[in-house]
């Protein structure tokens, strides 16, 4: 498996569009979290709105992990496009064919992928990490570990959204149009998960049964809902009118929809013409 | 033993029937050639046989065994186009095929030099011409020095210089040894560099074996006289004639390839009393012998 992660590193190290994006995903996770950062030192602390606010900064240590985790969530789309046009240039080029005959087993081939989709989560989770160190510090608190759990539920979400640019990938193999579905999809689904909310709270009111938050149980919100930001004050309130967060369950979900990729991926590529 | 053994083949595109209980043999060190006219079929049996296209029924064998990726690395193989990575150079590409063919990086000048791409080979493939690009890609299919090469239309796209050189190539690769698999919708092409034939039509196998005994030609002879009435029966008992006809003033006449002699017919129609007025051998056109072979 060494080796064929060195071919696919072959093949992207020279590829401007892989430099470009990953410069600009790495640039966007500081950006991103410094923007939050310095709205709560400099507005937010010193307005009315602090009443709502928790009475600590979320960038401090202990918080700082599940504040960057959730906040850094939202550009994780980056990394998934740039697999997605990793993936189908394969076929536009036609270089898929040529790996094969040229002598990888289609297995190699589909297994680089996904283990690519993996490399790009644990190396998204890293550039997390360092950023949540040096956020933590730079709030003046000293080192701690409580909430790293948050940052697990990062790479979970991280690895959901790459094997799913990766199933996209195989399954509609044209750059532009995979892009085009995978965003479509995530707002359908972000419609379809209000939706099931909404229907979430009416059945707990109504009923005695608390199904808890149903549009978690979507695939790409399996893996969004297990991040929030820290904010105890507002949840608190809200806490009695929220279905309830089975978060083991959620977490489920997640790994099953993660095996569903794997295995829809390989067997697209295992049993198809290429 | 036979390089790849291919037993009723057969692959269905929705109702089109694209091959159609194709079995054949390539025999070690034979030049075969997969003729047919285009859309017959040899690029989707050739992408069978190297994994890229799933067979609807049948089977076939790499090297007298059961087929696998380690014996397609043991391949050169040039099918339809030419595939590489647009941003990366002719070098670059050729280190990946090399990684995965698991071959020497050494090698790549060396291929690189036989298809005369030295002088561009850190230019983006996205920069070449439709030449240069094939000529990669046989290159490709050269490194490593595989013992067989699959080569689909390898003179596509190539001025009549470069296929000249190509064939020439290939020639030289025969006669080192290797088993070499080239499809290709010309039959000069197959006649000029082949030992071997399968001819393709719609998907069917027509005919396969030796080139000599396939697209074996007869020899046509021409002749007239005077009289051509008594001429015509009179010819009728030479010996080693195969048939003849009358046609637009001419008799001809058929022999068995390359043993009709000029001299000999003269000396049989004098003794007969005819003195020729035309006398001439007539090259039969390859069109018309593919034309009578595939349809």
């Amino acid at each position: 498996m060494w080796q064929l992660l060195k071919i696919e590193w072959m093949k992207m190290k020279s590829y401007k569009v892989f430099i470009i994006l990953s410069l600009f995903f790495i640039l966007g996770i500081f950006t991103a979290n410094y923007i939050v950062y310095s709205v709560f030192a400099n507005v937010v602390s010193k307005s009315d709105a602090k009443m709502l606010i928790p009475d600590f900064n979320p960038y401090d240590f202990n918080y700082v992990w599940q504040t960057i985790s959730y906040t850094s969530g939202f550009i994780l789309i980056m990394p998934a496009m740039l697999l997605i046009i990793l993936v189908t240039n394969e076929f536009a080029y036609r270089t898929n064919r040529q790996n094969i005959i040229n002598g990888w087993s289609r297995k190699d081939f589909i297994h680089v992928k996904l283990m690519l989709a993996l490399v790009f989560a644990l190396v998204s989770t890293l550039i997390v990490i360092v950023a949540g160190f040096i956020f933590g510090w730079a709030s003046g608190t000293s080192v701690a570990f409580n909430g790293f759990t948050h940052v697990l539920y990062f790479f979970l979400k991280t690895l959901s959204y790459n094997l799913l640019a990766v199933l996209m990938s195989v399954l509609i193999k044209r750059t532009g149009f995979a892009i085009g579905v995978y965003f479509v999809y995530m707002g359908a689904e972000n419609i379809i998960s209000q939706m099931l909310d909404v229907f979430s709270l009416k059945l707990k009111k109504e009923t005695s049964f608390d199904p808890g938050s149903m549009g978690d149980y979507l695939p790409m919100n399996a893996a969004d809902g297990l991040l929030s930001f820290p904010n105890n004050s507002i949840k608190k309130l809200a806490a009695s009118s929220l279905p309830t967060n089975y978060t083991s369950l959620v977490i489920g979900f997640a790994l099953a929809y993660l095996l569903l990729y794997v295995w829809m991926s390989r067997r697209t590529v295992i049993k198809k013409d290429l | 033993m036979a390089i790849l053994t291919i037993e009723k083949i057969s692959k269905n595109y929705g109702p089109v029937k694209a091959l159609q209980e194709v079995s054949f043999e390539v025999p070690q060190g034979s030049v075969f050639g997969i003729l047919g006219p285009n859309g017959s079929g040899k690029t989707t049996l050739l992408g069978i046989v190297m994994d890229v296209l799933k067979s609807t029924a049948g089977s076939f064998k790499l090297f007298d065994e059961l087929p696998g990726a380690h014996h397609r690395r043991r391949i050169g193989t040039l099918l339809e186009t030419p595939n590489f990575y647009h941003y990366l150079s002719a070098v670059q590409n050729l280190k990946i095929t090399a990684a995965i063919k698991q071959t020497d990086e050494a090698d790549i000048l060396r291929v690189l030099e036989l298809v005369d791409l030295l002088p561009r080979k850190d230019s983006p493939f996205s920069t070449y011409s439709l030449g240069m690009k094939q000529r990669l890609a046989i290159a490709a299919a050269l490194l490593g020095d595989p013992e067989v090469l699959v080569l689909d239309e390898p003179t596509n796209g190539l001025d009549p210089v470069g296929i000249a050189e190509i064939r020439e190539l290939i020639r030289k690769l025969a006669a080192e040894g290797k088993t070499i698999i080239m499809a290709s919708h010309m039959l000069d092409e197959v006649e000029k560099v082949c030992t071997h034939v399968a001819i393709l039509k719609f998907g069917k196998l027509i005919t396969s074996g030796e080139v000599a005994e396939i697209l074996i030609h007869d020899d046509v002879v021409e002749i007239a006289a005077a009289n051509m009435e008594s001429l015509f029966t009179a010819v009728q008992q030479m010996p080693g004639l195969k048939g003849l006809q009358e046609k637009n003033g001419v008799i001809q006449l058929y022999f068995v390839y390359d043993t009709a002699r000029l001299d000999e017919i003269n000396r049989f129609c004098f003794e007969k009393g005819h003195t020729l007025s035309l006398l001439q051998q007539k090259k039969k056109s390859l069109e018309t012998k593919f034309l009578e072979l595939t349809h």
